[in-house]
């Protein structure tokens, strides 16, 4: 009894000592990596202030309304343009991903091909890609939705991927069995099956893509991303602000509407 | 009507889990595979459908080398195969009678099985068979929310919408209690009587095979160490199978 009282303070202590430790590391980190870039560690103090700058300037404040129909509907485009990339996107995904999947059992070097190309796409950053873009598609919004298509392509591919593998061999060894063709074992068994997990991804993308589809703007010049760029250029610094707030406003939207639409699919399922 | 000549398999970089071996099952009868876990008993039947591919050997069914098939050969062959599973592998989130008519995906074109495009009668069937199941109040009920017993069932109404010849069944009472035990084993021994249809079956219980099989395959590390009539199945030959 005694005995294993003593192990048991002796593996929490330990325990706590780890932890310690840990933290202890990370705060050395944070010194080395501050002192090296020569950090005035109480430039804390600053943020306050810059805080109160930020809002005194893009406040969006006073004449501000003339500006509004002009974001609304930039802030729109913009919208489409996240939608348009990731539907079309998931299109082309699920495609690859059905072909891509282990447990699809077609060619494997297709599948492995298939996934090192997701990885490629998606680990491009956006940035990089509306700037490549940009070369060869000039500033437009065309140039933007490739950006997000193909970074959603990458994304998605490797998200239907992992999807369908989960789901494993069992149920489609056994439509294989009586008969049924691939193309058929996809819609009769993968595709009902995954279908909620499956939309679950293509909303959480449109999310992730409207926010991305401002910065996209920003390089591409075009939507939402370009009405910022100008307003702060020409120092109109309460219609930047709008912009933001409009942003804002319409990434939470989409989060409750699609907080909602989950909702519905799940329940539709349970049907 | 079924007769597996030599059938020899290595799954890659493991030893041999089959080796040359050969059974047949007649007409109208159910023929229990037992041996211990591990022996190949799985490797057996997934192999006379060719869900994985063997080394070496033969399968006759009605005289037709279900190895010398093509694609389109084997669809058709396996759709007069039918197939049940210890955990029943349906797709959960489509109803029973979905489910059921998945079993005439290979007598139907490609397309009008990916659309769902059944007949009339077909639908028809679907629910007769549900019926003899005992299932036709499930019929319209997602099968996650049906029990192991009555999934096996709509297993059992699957396979026989394919109008088999024979039955595959890889341990299909493993996850079920006595009485769907009873219930399931009961169903099967009666296609035999009353249909013709043929059973290969994968069995743990001894006891199971002895009582409903017509005749017993005993298989230890890929080798057939007994095939003979199930009443012949003494206990030396049981200590045997499972040494
Ligand atoms: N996919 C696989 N890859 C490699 N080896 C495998 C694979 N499947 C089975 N084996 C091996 O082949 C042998 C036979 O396996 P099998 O599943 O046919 O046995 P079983 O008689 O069905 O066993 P159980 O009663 O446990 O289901 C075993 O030694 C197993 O380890
Ligand atoms: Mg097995």
């Amino acid at each position: 009894m005694l005995q294993k009282q003593t192990t048991s303070t002796r593996f929490f202590r330990t325990k706590l000592t780890k932890a310690l430790a840990l933290v202890a590391g990370i705060i050395v980190l944070y010194i080395v990596a501050a002192l090296t870039l020569g950090y005035d560690l109480t430039s804390f103090g600053a943020i306050s202030q810059g805080f109160a700058w930020l809002f005194h300037y893009f406040m969006p404040t006073g004449n501000v309304l003339q500006f509004l129909g002009a974001i609304v509907t930039q802030i729109f485009r913009t919208f489409l343009i996240a939608v348009c990339a990731t539907t079309v996107a998931s299109v082309f995904a699920i495609v690859l991903a059905l072909v891509g999947a282990k447990n699809a059992g077609l060619i494997p070097v297709i599948g492995i091909f298939i996934k090192g190309l997701a990885s490629f796409l998606r680990n491009i950053p956006l940035a990089a890609w509306a700037l490549i873009l940009v070369f060869s598609f000039k500033q437009n919004e065309l140039t933007g939705f490739l950006a997000l298509f193909f970074m959603s392509l990458g994304f998605l591919t490797r998200a239907f991927i992992e999807t369908i593998e989960d789901y494993g061999t069992d149920t489609i060894k056994a439509l294989e069995a009586t008969g049924a063709t691939y193309p058929q074992i996809v819609c009769q068994a993968i595709l009902p099956a995954l279908a909620v997990p499956l939309c679950e991804w293509v909303l959480y993308m449109i999310e992730n893509n409207i926010r991305d589809a401002v910065l996209v703007g920003l390089i591409t010049g075009s939507g939402i991303g370009f009405l910022f760029d100008l307003y702060f250029k020409s120092l109109r610094y309460n219609a930047a602000g709008l912009v933001v707030l409009g942003v804002v406003v319409l990434v939470i939207a989409w989060e409750i509407l699609s907080i909602q639409l989950k909702k519905r699919i799940e329940h539709h399922a349970k049907d | 009507m079924l007769t597996v000549k030599n059938l020899t398999k290595t799954y890659n970089g493991s030893k041999r889990s089959l080796e040359m071996v050969t059974f047949t099952v007649r007409p109208g009868e159910m023929t229990a595979i037992i041996g211990p876990s591990g022996a190949g008993k799985t490797t057996i039947l997934r192999s006379i459908n060719q869900l994985i591919p063997d080394d070496s050997g033969e399968i006759f069914l009605d005289d037709q080398d279900i190895r010398q098939l093509n694609k389109q050969g084997l669809r058709r062959v396996r759709h007069r195969i039918g197939m049940i599973f210890q955990n029943y592998n349906l797709v959960d989130q489509l109803t029973a009678i979905e489910n059921v008519l998945h079993g005439r995906l290979g007598a139907k074109s490609a397309l009008a099985g990916m659309l769902s495009l059944y007949s009339r009668e077909e639908k028809q069937e679907a629910l007769d068979l549900l019926g003899e199941m005992g299932l036709a109040d499930f019929a319209y009920k997602r099968c996650s929310d049906l029990s192991g017993g009555q999934k096996q069932r709509v297993g059992i109404a699957r396979a026989l919408m394919q109008h088999p010849k024979i039955i595959l069944c890889d341990e299909p009472i493993a996850s079920l209690d006595p009485k769907s035990t009873t219930l399931v084993m009961d169903i099967l021994k009666k296609l035999t009587t009353t249909q013709d249809i043929s059973i290969l079956i994968n069995l743990h219980q001894v006891d199971i095979a002895k009582t409903y099989a017509d005749h017993i395959v005993g298989i230890n590390q890929g080798l057939v160490v007994f095939d003979n009539d199930a009443a012949a199945l003494s206990d030396e030959a049981i200590q045997e199978i499972y040494a």
